[in-house]
């Protein structure tokens, strides 16, 4: 069945693919999901804690941040077992994305706060965009207040700190806040996959200029690479979704008897079954390749691997999960059976950080300038 | 018989080098990128011949039976670079077919009768095995030997033989004996076609070129010497003897091609201005991407010294539907021009259009159809039962 194959000479691959199996055979992942959708919640404090301590949380920080220094083959590992084991907590939006940024900045403050986001004492969203997605929609006056609304925000109300991507006079700044402030005001909206989305405004929160972690090219580059880095990581989740749900699927018609016959030896549903395989298997081929493109070849060479890779999972790891439940039949409807919550994790993730045709295009673009 | 050195001594690179340099100085310029996907013995037997003179002839057979004994990793180099530099396809069935099934099942006799001739061109050889009634359940062939003394008597015909009408020799699936089970009492033989009684009749296909026939057989007497392994065991030999080579058919080559065949028509007929194009153009780019990843997928497989499964084929359906979407999606750039059955001109520059398009209809069936690669795969690698 479909799955990342890559090198791994001293089995740190095997051994993570081992620990997250290890706890999803305590931690049901869809009874999390339906217990976090219960009580609204953003996350799941528990299994949140459990992943900082097996070290996930600072899976690429440098161990001077308190991480592991690891790279992307064990990124890729480890979203690709959470995707399986349909684990769905923030991993990416939360540990990767905020934590890549201000490993890229480096620097005592920024060390600070990654060293929190490791050992999971600190919650820190990165605040960036508008509900449509449109970056940096802050901004920071010339007398140092922040005003302006953000969006799509994970965790806004567990959030002990705030990373905030503003423009000051046309120019990004990248500020960093408590999040305990009379002068943010929260809301927040389910999302899909059972965890509430935070929509935050700030009205004149007074930033000090000790607190501007960076500006200008230096911000561009972390962010880039941030962007990067997450993006393989929601490829390869997205990747463990639809290998998952596709394996699911395929014991449910071995299983599911009608006209006298299992309905996996109708050749119509058969073919329907090998589609979707194909589809995992290039998703699975798509994120290994940009894992050793990452390795081997030249930044541009990796960007363009990671867009492809992000738009491929996407596109197959959602129309896997939504055939899955029409392979279900009725059952595949009821909110009982666990085939249409990989089909909402797809959509999230997917949703996030650039669906597959922008994706696409944005490939196109950089091959044609090239 | 030797080769200059060891090849797979060199790296994957530094062999690729070499064979691409010596190559690119000695394959024609007037066979690069042919129209022709499958020209004839004549139109090629330069550019045969000349890869026989340097010992490049064949790939991966044994260097003591003239072959230059590539791994499936350098092979993999020399199938990329020579689909690279556009070199054309060389009637290949002897090299292919005929030659890796006597290396493995043929008698000393048969290995030094036929494989020195396959290297010279002086039997250039083709494939019997569909029927009009046995294509996609090719088990239940119907061309018959019976034993008569030291021969075999043929009666029967074959169809869809790709370029026999330009062979001399036929490596022939016959039923030797009527068996419950289908698979069994099926031969191979080999059989000369100006044997008496053998009529090769040509068929046109689409594009209007001969390049498969029909073939009957009436009382052909064929030597039983010339039958290949046992009599009616010659089912697994048949199905046996692609081993590695089914990467190939999964090799983005053919929708590479055909995809800058489409930019360039696009760029000139202004096609990139509309965002919707844009858009199905970005999806064939990053599927042929996505297609070379997974190739090497199963290319690492083979470099790392394993073999390949069931799931191989995968490439095979992607590869021949992905090469069909993009030659009709140069229909639609042609626009009212869609309807020229010659080349649409890009200032003096022809692009192919419909002979690419016409052509993507065939990889879809040949090598067992796309349909029948979706039923093995559910059983082999999803493990589905049978209905």
């Amino acid at each position: 069945m479909p799955r990342l194959i890559l090198d791994d000479p001293d089995q740190t691959l095997e051994m993570l693919r081992d620990s997250v199996a290890t706890l999803a055979e305590r931690v049901d992942g869809a009874e999390v999901f339906r217990s976090r959708r219960a009580r609204d919640a953003e996350l799941d404090r528990d299994l949140w804690s459990e992943m900082a301590t097996a070290g996930w949380l600072g899976l690429l920080l440098p161990e001077s941040m308190g991480g592991s220094e690891l790279g992307a083959g064990e990124l890729t590992v480890l979203a690709e077992a959470f995707g399986r084991a349909l684990i769905t907590e923030p991993f990416a939006a939360l540990a990767v994305l905020p934590g890549r940024i201000l490993a890229n900045i480096g620097g005592a403050a920024a060390g600070e706060i990654a060293t929190g986001i490791a050992d999971g004492s600190r919650i820190v969203p990165f605040l960036w965009q508008d509900t449509r997605g449109a970056r940096a929609p802050m901004t920071l006056s010339a007398e140092g207040t922040l005003s302006g609304q953000v969006d799509l925000v994970t965790a806004a109300y567990a959030a002990t700190d705030y990373l905030v991507l503003c423009k000051q006079d046309g120019e990004l700044a990248l500020v960093h806040l408590p999040a305990r402030s009379e002068r943010f005001s929260l809301s927040s909206r389910p999302g899909l996959d059972a965890a509430m989305i935070g929509q935050v405004t700030a009205k004149g929160v007074s930033v000090d200029a000790g607190s501007i972690l960076a500006r200008g090219a230096t911000l561009d580059a972390a962010l880039s690479d941030a962007i990067e880095m997450t993006r393989l990581a929601l490829a390869a989740e997205l990747a463990g979704v639809g290998a998952k749900a596709l394996e699911e699927t395929v014991a449910y018609t071995k299983e599911r008897v009608q006209f006298g016959k299992p309905i996996a030896s109708f050749q119509v549903i058969q073919h329907r079954l090998v589609d979707m395989w194909g589809d995992a298997e290039f998703a699975c081929a798509a994120v290994t390749n940009a894992v050793e493109m990452m390795r081997d070849a030249t930044p541009e060479e990796a960007g363009q691997s990671v867009l492809a890779a992000k738009a491929r999972a996407g596109d197959s790891a959602v129309t896997i999960t939504r055939r899955a439940i029409h392979l279900h039949g009725a059952m595949g409807f009821t909110d009982e059976c666990n085939i249409g919550l990989y089909n909402k994790r797809a959509i999230t993730l997917n949703a996030a950080l650039g669906q597959a045709e922008e994706l696409r295009l944005e490939f196109l673009a950089r091959e044609t300038a090239a | 018989m030797t080769q200059e050195r060891d090849w797979n001594a060199l790296s994957d690179d530094e062999f690729r080098v070499i064979f691409r340099e010596w190559v690119d100085a000695n394959c024609p310029e007037h066979l690069r990128f042919m129209r022709k996907q499958r020209p004839t013995f004549d139109e090629v037997a330069e550019w045969y011949h000349a890869l026989n003179d340097k010992g490049w002839l064949s790939p991966v057979w044994p260097v003591e039976y003239g072959g230059m004994g590539l791994d499936a990793g350098k092979h993999i180099v020399y199938v990329e670079e020579w689909a690279r530099l556009g070199c054309p396809r060389i009637p290949d069935h002897g090299i292919g077919l005929t030659g890796p099934l006597l290396i493995e099942h043929g008698t000393e006799a048969q290995k030094a009768e036929f494989l020195p001739k396959i290297l010279t061109g002086e039997h250039v050889w083709c494939q019997g095995y569909s029927e009009p009634g046995a294509g996609s359940d090719l088990a239940s062939l119907r061309t018959q030997a019976v034993r008569d003394g030291d021969d075999f008597i043929i009666n029967g015909q074959k169809i869809w033989t790709t370029l026999a009408h330009c062979a001399n020799w036929i490596l022939l699936l016959v039923r030797t004996t009527n068996s419950d089970k289908r698979q069994h009492g099926i031969t191979v033989i080999l059989v000369e076609l100006s044997s008496p009684g053998v009529l090769v009749r040509p068929i046109k296909n689409l594009r209007e070129e001969e390049d498969f026939c029909e073939v009957f057989f009436e009382n052909v007497r064929v030597p039983a010497k010339n039958v290949v392994g046992d009599v009616d065991a010659g089912w697994a030999l048949a199905k046996t003897v692609l081993g590695h080579e089914r990467i190939f058919l999964g090799a983005p080559s053919r929708p590479e091609y055909a995809l800058t065949r489409l930019e360039i028509l696009a760029k000139d007929r202004g096609a990139f201005e509309d965002a919707a194009f844009r858009s199905r153009f970005a999806k064939l780019r990053l599927d042929l991407y996505d297609l070379g990843s997974a190739f090497e997928r199963f290319a690492k497989v083979l470099r790392e010294g394993g073999t390949l499964g069931a799931d191989v084929s995968v490439l095979k359906i992607f590869c021949s539907e992905l090469y069909q979407r993009i030659t009709e999606e140069m229909l639609t750039v042609a626009g009212e021009e869609a309807r020229f059955y010659d080349d649409l001109m890009v200032g003096d520059r022809g692009i192919d259009a419909m002979n690419l398009y016409l052509d993507s209809r065939a990889p879809a069936i040949f090598g067992g159809s796309n349909e029948i690669q979706r039923t093995i795969l559910a059983k082999a690698v999803l493990g589905l039962p049978s209905g």
